[in-house]
């Protein structure tokens, strides 16, 4: 069984004496509604934090490139603007929803539901901390490049089923970068996978630490040069800028969405706030040491041992530590994302294709089989125990 | 209970993804149908204890053919002009005896063919006890390398044939300068 949320709650004492209350209710083993019940709690609780989490994305988006180019930006509503992302929520909704009367209607509908789908689906993986990931499934990595492969459907659906040119243009260029740029992201996580020797999220997680000398962004010069590809090609699969083509405001409105009004526009732009979540999030996991914190269970233990600390509660404590490790990492990046952003400019089609086709791709295929060289010529030793090694044995000498 | 329920819902999307395939007016609609019962098949392989299968099915059909499709579809047009500049029809006429014939014949041979690989299972009495989520991967990955290697390194030959064989079609052809 892979280990999940419901794993977490059930090694404390409470959750047995719930299944106990509840058996005796129903005149049955309870154990399969609570476990329903934590599923569909965990799942809401979940999704709701990562619909705020994409709200405030496009409010930090706006301030910090309100502060890159010396303006105010949003600071009407609320301390410091920070309700900005409430208010544009209420005028989505309250916005008339208009279907174009060429539009083909059901998939114009379908489209950003497929969007929020496939990035809602990423969530079930995505490790937040060792007991809040929904559930660690041993082909973690693997569901995610497929579930949000749904991304690309609908931005290409949404392309097509507006009946405009400008869609049409944005939904095929969608379509075309995100399953181009899928290659380079699918080879940079297999290099990943090929060093901690797993899909799931918790081997690869368990196979770092807290400290940066154990990441393995820092376990080999290929996974160092991995990080990056990997960087960069999730950024052209999210369609953020200079990868925003299929939404490039100077020539094609806005692409994939120009058609869509209201909550349906709404869904394309969370989708798109939470995926660059997700995408930071898997970059920390993979590269960064995930939601390991500095020193680890030894501050559990000693929180056990010394204190002498009910270990249950030491356990959560320990949680929330790797639930801000985690949160640290991630928006460390997603800030980057945002900063990129502002920063560069738009490339061409063309350009962007030969990025992906001509240097990614073949540097990604060059690192996996780097690594495996690695791996095999150094019995899959982290470089920082090379260098120890070294200079151990240089000292007895 | 909870593989029950997932096995209805799955094999609902599956069936009814694949009706709806066959009786949509619109292709565009009915390769939507198509990932429906794509989605189905990959729950119905999750209830069985195969992940990894189901993953890839998700990455291979969703993220890949689903999407290929659609632009196959979305390039070469809708059939708005149903004869061709020789007045003959461009799309033949289905239901004709000859058609009803042909898909008589095949489904016959195709259920003998079923009937032949299902025989095992209808024959064995009583529920098999599956392996509760065992992870397929590692299995899976010995597997490759190991005893069907022969088939590994064939598909990945086919492969590279398909990816060359695009690359030539699809590349701009030279003038001829005599």
């Amino acid at each position: 069984m892979d280990s999940t949320v419901v794993t977490y709650f059930s090694q404390s004492n409470e959750f047995h004496s719930i299944v106990m209350w509840l058996s005796k209710i129903f005149g049955d083993h309870a154990g399969g509604v609570l476990t329903f019940t934590i599923f569909a709690v965990v799942a809401l609780v979940i999704v709701g934090v990562m619909a705020t989490v994409g709200g405030l994305g496009t409010y930090a988006e706006r301030k910090i490139s309100a502060d890159m180019q010396m303006r105010q930006g949003p600071n009407r509503v609320g301390p410091y603007g920070i309700l900005q992302f409430l208010a544009d929520g209420v005028k989505m909704i309250l916005k008339e929803d208009i279907v174009p009367s060429n539009a083909d209607k059901f998939t114009f509908i379908l489209a950003p539901i497929l969007c929020l789908m496939g990035v809602f689906a990423t969530l079930a993986v995505v490790p937040f901390s060792s007991g809040f990931m929904l559930s660690d499934l041993n082909v973690g990595v693997f569901y995610l490049v497929g579930m949000a492969s749904l991304v690309g459907v609908g931005i290409f659906l949404g392309g097509y089923a507006s009946n405009s040119k400008w869609s049409m243009l944005g939904g095929m260029r969608g379509a075309s970068q995100i399953i181009s740029y899928e290659i380079p992201v699918t080879l940079t996580i297999l290099t990943i996978v090929l060093i901690a020797g797993g899909l799931s999220f918790g081997t690869i997680i368990h196979g770092q630490s807290g400290m940066p000398h154990k990441w393995f962004l820092f376990h080999n010069p290929f996974a160092f040069i991995s990080f990056f590809i990997y960087f960069i090609s999730s950024l052209a699969e999210t369609n953020r800028a200079p990868f925003d083509l299929p939404e490039a405001e100077s020539e094609l409105v806005s692409g994939y969405h120009t058609e869509y009004s209201g909550m349906r526009f709404g869904f394309f732009a969370l989708a798109e706030y939470i995926e660059v979540f997700v995408v930071c999030g898997v970059a920390a996991a993979l590269f960064l040491g995930g939601y390991n914190f500095p020193f680890g269970h030894s501050i559990e233990l000693a929180m056990v041992q010394k204190i002498g600390m009910n270990s249950m509660v030491a356990q959560n404590i320990s949680q929330l530590l790797e639930l801000t490790a985690f949160f640290t990492k991630t928006l460390a990046l997603y800030y980057v994302v945002i900063w990129v952003r502002w920063t560069l400019p738009r490339l061409r089609v063309d350009q962007l294709m030969t990025l992906c086709w001509k240097y990614l791709t073949p540097i990604a295929l060059f690192n996996l089989v780097g690594c495996a060289v690695w791996m095999y010529a150094f019995d899959g030793k982290p470089i920082y125990s090379l260098i120890f090694e070294t200079a151990v044995t240089a000292a007895h000498h | 209970m909870f593989s029950d329920t997932l096995f209805l819902l799955s094999s609902a999307l599956t069936l009814g993804g694949a009706f709806a395939v066959l009786y949509s007016k619109n292709l565009m609609h009915s390769c939507l149908y198509l990932l429906g019962s794509l989605f189905g098949v990959a729950g119905l392989y999750a209830c069985i204890g195969a992940d990894f299968l189901a993953a890839t099915q998700l990455v291979v059909y969703a993220g890949g053919v689903v999407i290929l499709m659609l632009f196959a579809i979305m390039l070469t047009g809708g059939a708005s002009n149903k004869i061709n500049k020789f007045g003959l029809k461009k799309i033949p006429g289905m239901g004709n005896f000859s058609t009803y014939m042909i898909a008589g014949v095949s489904a016959f041979v195709a259920s003998l063919v079923v009937l032949k690989i299902i025989a095992d299972v209808l024959k064995s009495q009583g529920p098999t006890n599956l392996v509760a989520n065992e992870p397929t991967v590692f299995k899976l990955g010995v597997l490759l390398v190991t005893d069907h290697i022969l088939a590994f390194e064939i598909s990945s030959v086919l492969l590279l044939g398909a990816l060359i064989g695009a690359a030539i079609i699809s590349r701009p052809r030279r003038e001829i300068h005599d």
